[in-house]
């Protein structure tokens, strides 16, 4: 068995943890603070070309495979969850429907300035009563006059207010549920596309986080992202398994930013003449920590070579979420404690890490569906 | 303008260094970065490069995770590297270190060779200088500026109390120092190329050197223990007024702390 990365891999993980120690570490507060989107530090990632990581080089991508791409996300996130999650939309599901299924006036139109930070891109899946049941879907898609007339609303939306294009999930025939659904692209300034109400969010501050809404918007034929009509959830599938384990990534991110914060406290902090580091009730955090921070590392790097070797990793992908997720909500739990009531102050990252690790129970599934399709694995349906 | 730049991979400034047995030998805990003086180097070779055209060369002596070193300046832009990769370059003191990285400079056209005014980790500030005197060819040290022009290099050296402005004629060995420049962030592309570029690699017989010339064997210099720097209580009490106070305690933080 082969568990270290690459001497290649190691060197990318060595690099981009120095760029984003010095462009995004020190962005991160102020990022919170402000819950303002960083248009500085986009524009330098799309100038470094991190935006087009994932892509080949024909559409001048970097080529990264799923693992180095997932030391990209951990990195990231242990930088600024605000900042991560916005680029890994661009990247992931807000390029990839683009790129799979786009014509080349497309690709050229949304996915190659979106590549260089020019343009932001997003996915639309949930609406204000549904999330993971993608079957309530209540957007609709009309084939009229050789395109398409898209109306609902969408909620949650990711990159949503600020985006210059969306795909988004609409059903072409509600009663076939999730068999009736499809991907189209929208781009701003389409008649009837507009942003709603911008969410005032908890964590992950400095994503733009909303509502956007589809009033009789029309698009032409070719803005249907797919080969086969009503393959909506057939496609998603696609990259299902990458948005998981890259979500498991992120909360090794979060998780090892807290971490360190914890760390360094314990060995500073002074309590009856010697540092809180050497009483063994604090030893034994850390002990479990990194034990948990290293049990989840390995399952979201094992599905993330998984996705790499083309292997099933249905499963891999959705327990890495739900191990690394729990684990990482652990961990910033602990850190705060540790950091006594310092943890509790606006003035220290602590209580930061404790807000933005929340934002991961939702992404990828809720843990709650994640339990019970793992259980339907293991067990059977019936 | 070719220009050939000397780097080196240094413990990274937070990494756990013990002193082993009765004070001969050093445990480094594996964590590496390039020194920092080297940085500034290979920026402001890029940045010539940039300006007048040319290609850039980094050249570095070690085994292992030196390597890094080499890819970093590959992700930065350089064209080509080298790796002094042998038992016997290994353990040498500046002389030996020296000898060796001229030999290789020596092959290569050069026009200017940059390196850091010292090494963060032993801090001798040896090579460059001697680097010089083996190729034959002038030195300036500590440089915070460089132009180029005509065949000649004005550059600006960090003196006591203020700078020098100097010129020599190419070649020249310049050794780079803190404000020089800000070293760039690599573009993706080039961390990419860096990741699968095979790095050619020399050995001292490619170099016409014996064993017994390089490395610990041809060393001048042998060290004969480490000694740990003297503990210090935690907290010192600055008397006087508070403008005195204030001059003493970043005295103490510059020269004594060394943490600015």
């Amino acid at each position: 068995m082969e568990f270290a990365l690459t001497e290649e891999q190691e060197f990318f993980k060595k690099m981009i943890t120095e760029t984003v120690d010095r462009m995004v570490v020190p962005k991160a507060r102020q990022i919170d603070e402000t819950d303002e989107f960083p248009w500085d530090l986009w524009r330098d990632f799309g100038r470094l070309g991190y935006l087009g990581l994932r892509y080949p080089e024909e559409v001048g991508g970097m080529n990264a495979d799923p693992v180095t791409a997932m030391i990209f996300y951990e990195q990231i996130a242990r930088g600024s969850v605000g900042f991560a999650q916005s680029v890994i939309m661009n990247i992931l599901m807000g390029t990839y429907f683009i790129y799979r299924f786009g014509s080349d006036e497309i690709k050229a139109r949304c996915l190659h300035p979106a590549m260089r930070g020019e343009k932001i891109g997003t996915m639309c899946f949930t609406e204000d009563q549904s999330g993971s049941d993608l079957s309530a879907t209540r957007t609709t898609a009309v084939e009229e006059g050789g395109g398409w007339v898209i109306n609902g609303t969408k909620m949650w939306i990711t990159n949503g207010p600020i985006a210059d294009m969306a795909t988004v999930l609409a059903t072409t025939d509600a009663k076939l549920g999730a068999k009736g659904l499809n991907f189209f692209l929208v781009e701003k300034g389409t008649p009837g596309f507009s942003a709603g109400q911008v969410l005032d969010k908890l964590g992950c501050r400095g994503t733009v986080t909303g509502e956007l809404v589809f009033d009789n918007v029309r698009v032409p034929r070719e803005n249907l992202l797919g080969e086969e009509k009503n393959k909506g959830t057939e496609y998603l599938g696609e990259i299902l398994d990458e948005v998981r384990t890259m979500t498991g990534a992120m909360a090794l991110g979060i998780a090892q930013a807290a971490f360190d914060e914890g760390l360094e406290y314990a060995r500073k902090r002074v309590a009856f003449g010697k540092s809180i580091g050497s009483y063994q009730l604090i030893r034994a955090k850390f002990a479990e920590m990194a034990t948990e921070m290293e049990a989840s590392r390995l399952m979201v790097y094992y599905s993330a070579w998984r996705i790499k070797e083309k292997l099933s990793s249905r499963k891999e992908a959705a327990m890495a979420k739900m191990l690394a997720t729990e684990t990482c909500l652990r961990v910033v739990d602990e850190v705060t404690r540790i950091w006594g009531a310092n943890g509790f102050a606006r003035e220290f990252d602590p209580q930061r890490h404790f807000r933005d690790a929340r934002f991961l129970l939702y992404g990828g599934g809720t843990h709650e569906i994640i339990k019970d399709f793992l259980g339907r694995q293991i067990i059977g349906k019936s | 303008m070719n220009i050939v730049v000397l780097a080196k991979q240094v413990p990274d400034s937070e990494a756990l260094i013990e002193i082993k047995g009765t004070g001969e030998k050093l445990e480094i805990e594996q964590k590496f970065a390039t020194s920092l003086f080297d940085e500034f180097a290979l920026e402001e070779a890029l940045r010539v490069r940039e300006r007048l055209g040319g290609r850039v060369k980094v050249i570095t002596l070690g085994t292992g995770r030196a390597v890094e070193v080499l890819r970093t300046a590959i992700a930065m832009g350089v064209d080509d590297v080298l790796l002094l990769d042998h038992e016997a370059f290994q353990d040498g003191d500046g002389y030996a270190t020296a000898l060796a990285l001229s030999r290789a400079v020596a092959r290569e056209a050069r026009d200017i060779v940059l390196c850091g005014k010292q090494a963060v980790d032993d801090d001798r500030g040896e090579v460059g200088p001697m680097v010089a005197q083996f190729l034959g060819v002038p030195h300036v040290g500590s440089i915070v500026k460089l132009d180029i022009a005509d065949g000649k290099a004005v550059a600006e050296s960090l003196v006591d109390d203020g700078r020098v402005v100097v010129e020599v004629p190419l070649p020249a060995v310049l050794t780079a120092h803190k404000g020089l420049n800000e070293p760039r962030v690599p573009l993706v592309a080039g961390v990419m190329k860096a990741m699968r570029a095979k790095i050619p690699r020399a050995t001292p017989e490619d170099l016409g050197l014996a064993p017994n010339q390089i490395g610990l064997a041809g060393s001048k210099v042998r060290i004969k223990r480490y000694v740990a720097p003297k503990k210090r209580s935690q907290v010192r009490f600055i008397d006087g007024d508070a403008y005195a106070a204030a001059t003493e305690a970043v005295r103490s933080l510059m020269d004594v702390e060394r943490v600015i």
